[in-house]
């Protein structure tokens, strides 16, 4: 079997948790196998080189969203990008900006994603029929089903928030991740809330008119979630909707 | 009322959106595609000197209102009168647009290492619509202001400004500075609202528009300036 080219990893390294360490790229060399992602290489250098190098993953699939880092500049999953990807075979690893950094790669992502999710209240509110458990709940059209799903797609990476220039100048800002889950209950017709009441969650700086329409979001999502046409969608809607 | 009804009435308070958000947006954006299409008109009618002293003359007695005066010829009021216009919709569009600038120094580092760390072409675009939009807080106005108090316009008397009043040193830093930040930000704003899902189409256009609006823009600096170096003071206006 012929060999592969010898890649090169420039990876951010710092952990919060030892006392005096500070933050410092550490180069590492592996050499690349047919098929290889950055995750499996970042598996294989904690196994073979390192093993106290963070970085997170669960499902290795694209679904899970854990492995979110930035790649060569490029916010994105490292076990859906290829090495082969990169021609030069260097590849330089930064942990997500804008979340609280575990250790070198590993970012709390979930403590960002259940403070959102709590502050703009991203979840069902039935009306007070659909409450009732027993009532049969009312049929929703396959149009509407496959709209809503084409939203819940969203894994909840934080790519879309480290691509975000307005999110890193605005920390308050709820970014594409918020819009996208607001979007996803404003098009959901069990859900009571009146377009009245989205604005007085989005309809501000920090919400929907805070947004400059930079586009890292569409940009980089690694769902190849539709970004720019709902944010402008809850633009439109909310720019009526209080006049 | 005790601490607990006024901790409730200051959260009811604290999370009511106000109806001023999206007006602020709907307002910046109205007055940007208005400043943006000005400025492609704007261009356009002082780019026709390319075609000749008469041509530019006629544009500008047009645009003056010369079809209303017995004699044809324009009345200079209606530029002043107009420049008045675009200074206010300058000061509304700066007023809300100041929303988007990075005020605080964290905010600016933020920026900065961003664009440092992350690749992204609209971010870096948006970068430079923050500067030239700068740069126009300082140099449109003064444009603008020239026109209000010395509206007359013509090859020669617009040549003598250029030429002989140095206007020419304003002009080549404003030309760049208002084509780029108004042809990304026309961009901007199709893609903000979603008039069109087609972005690398539209972002074609922007590119094309800044190289075209920049060649025409100085080509005709040129020409005001060749004009002008022939004329001598003080300047008659030029009559076909």
């Amino acid at each position: 079997m012929s060999q592969g080219r010898m890649l090169t990893f420039n990876i951010f390294r710092y952990d919060p948790q030892e006392p005096g360490d500070k933050p410092k790229m550490v180069k590492y060399q592996l050499e690349e196998a047919p098929g290889m992602t950055v995750f499996i290489a970042l598996n294989m250098l904690r196994e073979q080189q390192d093993p106290s190098l963070q970085f997170d993953f669960v499902c290795r699939a694209g679904i899970c969203g854990s492995c979110a880092m930035v790649i060569n500049g490029m916010p994105t999953l490292a076990c859906r990008t290829l090495t082969s990807k990169y021609p030069k075979g260097e590849i330089t690893l930064m942990p997500l900006p804008g979340f609280e950094l575990i250790g070198d790669l590993s970012v709390n992502t979930g403590k960002f994603m259940r403070e959102i999710a709590e502050r703009l209240k991203l979840w069902l509110h039935p009306n007070e029929q659909d409450s009732d458990i027993h009532r049969l709940e009312a049929p929703m059209s396959p149009e509407e089903a496959a709209k809503l799903y084409e939203l819940e797609r969203c894994v909840e990476c934080g790519v879309c928030v480290s691509a975000c220039a307005t999110k890193q100048m605005r920390d308050t800002f709820v970014g594409a991740v918020g819009l996208m889950k607001i979007a996803r209950f404003e098009l959901d017709s069990r859900d009571q809330r009146s377009a009245e009441d989205f604005y007085h969650v989005i309809g501000n700086q920090d919400g929907v008119f805070g947004c400059m329409t930079l586009l890292g979001c569409q940009d980089n999502c690694p769902k190849d979630l539709p970004h720019m046409q709902q944010i402008a969608y809850l633009r439109r809607k909310m720019a009526v909707t209080l006049v | 009322m005790n601490v607990k009804s006024l901790l409730s009435h200051h959260n009811h308070y604290a999370s009511l959106g106000s109806p001023w958000s999206a007006k602020a947006d709907k307002v910046q954006s109205v007055t940007g595609v208005m400043l943006g299409c000005f400025l492609l008109a704007h261009l356009h009618f002082e780019s026709s000197i390319l075609l000749g002293k008469e041509a530019f003359f006629h544009v500008v007695q047009f645009l003056e209102g010369g079809m209303f005066s017995s004699t044809g010829h324009g009345f200079p009021v209606v530029t002043k009168v107009f420049s008045i216009f675009i200074m206010a919709v300058v000061i509304i569009h700066a007023a809300v647009a100041l929303r988007r600038f990075p005020a605080q120094l964290g905010q600016w580092r933020a920026l900065r290492r961003h664009m440092h760390g992350i690749n992204h072409k609209d971010s870096h675009a948006w970068f430079w619509q923050l500067v030239t939009g700068f740069i126009l807080f300082f140099l449109a106005p003064v444009h603008i202001f020239t026109m209000i108090t010395n509206p007359e316009i013509g090859p020669h008397l617009s040549a003598e400004r250029v030429y002989h009043a140095n206007a020419w040193l304003l002009y080549i830093l404003l030309l760049p500075a208002v084509v780029i930040h108004a042809m990304i930000g026309l961009y901007r704003v199709a893609v903000k609202w979603g008039f069109t899902h087609n972005r690398a189409g539209l972002r074609k256009v922007a590119k094309v528009l800044i190289v075209y609006l920049m060649v025409i823009g100085l080509l005709s600096l040129i020409s005001y300036m060749f004009i002008g170096q022939e004329l001598t003071l003080p300047v008659t206006p030029y009559v076909p």
